[in-house]
């Protein structure tokens, strides 16, 4: 049929040029596929437009192309039917000629033969019908086959499909049909060729006359453009409607959803705009109404945080001022003591120890309550962590000689570079290394440093009393102690690992405690190399390889948590089961 | 000859202290109790070291520091109780040279003093030179081209310390005891501020610096 014909050219193009296109715009196209697809999560009303529209193109098109059919179908049979009464009529007039004329001489003939076909294209300029006239072959040659065969313009036998020929050929007195195309000018055009039989002065002939589809195509094509333009407006219109519907029920949960996350970006007087009294007013109405509550309890939080933050400030500074006068008198008499009598001298003495006291136990509190208050903030950069450690220990020299122990640093040569806050991590090591230095009863104090790609591991090791693993769990906690006894004969104020604590949160970083009683302590401080980075696993070990207890509650940080806890676990990992303690957190 | 020191405290009690501690220690105190008078203090008492508490009844300390930052290079070192660090930082920022967080030590008090007041070391005439910027050392000046830069004395030691070895990285703590005098850890916010501050007036462009480079992770060294 024409319009399969016609169709399967257009597609043959189209996929052509599809596929060059796609080689030159393959990048193009994918930018614009994966912005596509963006909009397509992400927009409802897009995906609804869309949807719509890709449901109203298919469905016309199925339409479309069942009614295009059906015209062309029409159209096709009513010109065949035209083409086939005409050819009859017309085979018959040449017959009917051929049968009545004088056979005499070759040019006569061929005039006659000529005259009677060229009568067939019908008068005036328009051709009507064309033919093709051609002595059938295999038949034994008659005295006066003067004519072999004979076509109108820029025909040739080879216009007629071989199997109406045969059709033709086989019959007997019957009329045979079949499509074929036409040369024209320089155009191929459809058309119909009808063939039969004539007979003249003994030689039978086939007879093919040929019309033009080309009318018929054409009003065809303009059926066909009307139908698909009105198409495409049809499915412009819904796609519009769509827009316009989704719009109005999507447009209200947009402009909430950009509400929200105004408020949530802390613009908390940010409201929607409620009209009407429908469904998307009522979800106004309480989102607002929400929204209101929650701008106030903020603002009461965030004023009650301010007034805290302002009364630590003012403690501070008023708390510091006359301690410091305090101090310094305490200190001059205490500079002169030796010019004392023995009790004035003993309570010079003991003024400026509890002095000291006071003024640690001072300013740990005020460094806590800073923490608290949320005020502290980090103040981080790159630097050598190999050095603050280096500096840490030689800080810390003196008091472990004091106490007869040794430092010994392990670490890799080279530099370190964490980005952190060098004060705060200064002080950590400091609050550890003399905490073990304390605690270790003489022996060897060792803090191991490695690093990995993503974080750096600082263990601080004693081999000292060390503490149950219950204990390990809250050494971190404020005031906290190991033994209430003996609480006093260390110095310290008891924040000062909790100070370390908070420190080691600020960088995101772990601080981690393990111990086992007379076999001393290990605590880690592993920190990430930079802010925002990730720990999965500290590049030091938390349990020492040279303890091992079987079956007794250890304490294996689990990697990977982060939340700065100490979790206990039975040896249950390498050993028989054992219930896990019951001080587990 | 006794430096005379003006001491700027609201607190009377802790002033007079401070008074006997610096008394004893050979110096010469001034007083004055109040923000407002400080600058007229100072002019009529010519001292040769400001200590100045931040919080002050007034004019606050950070102000007293500006308004005699823009007339004098005179050291001032603040007492602070807030040793948060944007307060330190304003502090330094405002012309402080240094700082004393309270509570303070007697001892470290008159270190602070004496290391601000320290004559510079008997300097033979010799002329350094970073980048475009020439200093002469002993005529304590610093020039680019034909252009004198003014620095406090702080600032000019600071410069002296990186020109003299400018193929030295100076890491924080190493500035901090020579330039600062510090022996032990302090604040390296001290040195991060005064390099700024340093920067701002010797440097064509103080976001691009030339003379001054930071070494990422280890500290500063000179432009060469």
């Amino acid at each position: 049929m024409i319009w399969q014909r016609r169709a399967l050219i257009v597609t043959l193009r189209v996929a052509r040029l599809v596929r060059m296109g796609f080689r030159r715009f393959l990048p193009a196209l994918r930018y614009i596929g994966r912005a596509l697809q963006r909009r397509w999560r992400r927009s409802l009303q897009f995906r609804t437009v869309l949807t719509t529209l890709l449901l109203a193109v298919t469905s016309f098109a199925v339409v479309g192309a069942y009614l295009s059919h059906q015209i062309a179908h029409n159209l096709f049979q009513e010109r065949l039917a035209q083409a086939e009464s005409e050819t009859r009529y017309n085979v018959k007039q040449v017959q009917d000629t051929f049968d009545g004329a004088q056979v005499t001489d070759q040019s006569s003939v061929i005039t006659l033969v000529y005259d009677t076909l060229n009568a067939v294209e019908g008068r005036g300029s328009v051709i009507q019908r064309r033919y093709v006239f051609e002595a059938m072959p295999e038949q034994t040659k008659p005295r006066n086959r003067w004519v072999e065969s004979r076509a109108s313009d820029q025909l040739t036998v080879s216009v007629i499909p071989p199997e109406l020929r045969k059709a033709v050929q086989e019959s007997g007195k019957d009329q045979y049909w079949a499509s074929t195309v036409i040369p024209v000018g320089t155009e191929d055009r459809p058309g119909i060729a009808v063939g039969n039989k004539v007979t003249f002065n003994g030689t039978v002939y086939e007879l093919y006359l040929i019309y033009d589809l080309n009318t018929a195509q054409q009003t065809l094509d303009e059926i066909q453009s009307v139908l698909w333009a009105g198409g495409a407006v049809l499915v412009l219109l819904i796609g519009a409607v769509a827009w316009y519907v989704t719009r109005n029920v999507v447009s209200p949960v947009s402009h909430a959803a950009m509400v929200s996350e105004k408020l949530a970006a802390g613009q908390l007087q940010e409201r929607m705009v409620v009209r009407g009294e429908d469904e998307v007013a009522r979800l106004g109405a309480s989102f607002n109404h929400m929204a209101a509550s929650l701008q106030e309890q903020i603002t009461q939080l965030a004023t009650l945080s301010q007034m805290q933050q302002r009364f630590v400030s003012d403690v501070s500074h008023e708390l510091r001022t006359p301690l410091t006068t305090v101090r310094m008198a305490a200190e001059v008499l205490y500079d002169a003591r030796d010019e004392f009598d023995p009790i004035n001298k003993r309570s010079a003495e003991l003024l400026y120890n509890q002095v000291e006291r006071f003024q640690s136990l001072l300013s740990d509190l005020l460094e806590i309550s800073r923490f608290d208050a949320g005020v502290a903030v980090l103040d981080a950069e790159p630097e050598d962590i190999l050095q603050v450690v280096a500096h840490v220990i030689e800080g810390a020299a003196p008091v472990a000689a004091e106490y007869g122990s040794e430092i010994v640093l392990s670490a890799p040569a080279g530099a370190i570079i964490v980005e952190m806050d060098a004060r705060r991590i200064d002080r950590i090591l400091r609050n550890l290394i003399l905490n073990a230095v304390e605690h270790g009863e003489g022996k060897p104090v060792t803090v191991t440093v490695a690093a990995s790609q993503t974080a750096v591991g600082i263990a601080v090791r004693d081999q000292g009393i060390g503490m149950e693993p219950a204990e390990a769990a809250r050494v971190f906690d404020r005031f906290w102690r190991a033994d209430p006894a003996r609480a006093r004969t260390t110095g310290g104020s008891g924040l000062g690992l909790s100070i370390a604590m908070e420190d080691t949160k600020l960088h995101n970083g772990w601080l981690q405690a393990w111990g086992r009683k007379g076999s001393g302590a290990n605590f880690r401080l592993t920190l990430p190399l930079r802010q925002g980075g990730d720990i999965d696993k500290s590049p030091v070990q938390l349990e020492p390889d040279d303890v091992m207890f079987p079956g007794e509650p250890r304490n294996i940080p689990r990697e990977g948590d982060n939340r700065n806890m100490l979790v206990l676990e039975t040896g249950a990992a390498r050993l028989a089961p054992v219930p896990t303690s019951k001080e587990t957190p | 000859m006794k430096a005379r020191i003006l001491v700027v405290d609201d607190d009377e009690a802790l002033a007079e202290m401070i008074g006997i501690v610096l008394r004893n220690d050979g110096f010469e105190p001034v007083f004055c109790a109040d923000g407002a008078q400080a600058l007229d203090v100072f002019r009529s008492s010519r001292p040769d070291l400001v200590l100045l508490d931040l919080m002050l009844p007034g004019v606050d300390g950070i102000e007293v520091c500006r308004q005699i930052r823009a007339e004098s290079d005179v050291p001032i070192v603040m007492l602070t109780a807030k040793s948060d660090t944007s307060d330190v930082v304003r502090g330094l920022e405002s012309g402080a040279d240094d700082y004393v967080p309270k509570p303070f030590k007697p001892a470290e008090l008159v270190a602070r003093v004496r290391a601000r007041l320290r004559p510079g070391d008997q300097k033979a005439p010799e002329t350094l030179r970073i980048g475009d910027i020439s200093i002469d050392v002993a005529g304590h000046t610093v020039s680019r081209g034909s252009e004198r830069i003014s620095l406090t004395p702080l600032e000019f030691d600071l410069l002296v310390a990186l020109a003299r070895k400018p193929w030295q990285v100076f890491t924080r703590e190493l500035l901090l005891e020579q330039v600062w005098g510090y022996r032990h850890a302090a604040d390296t916010r001290l040195v991060n501020v005064h390099v700024q501050r340093l920067r701002s007036k010797i440097e064509k462009d103080p976001e691009a610096p030339e003379v001054v480079l930071t070494v990422r992770g280890v500290g500063y060294k000179a432009g060469v």
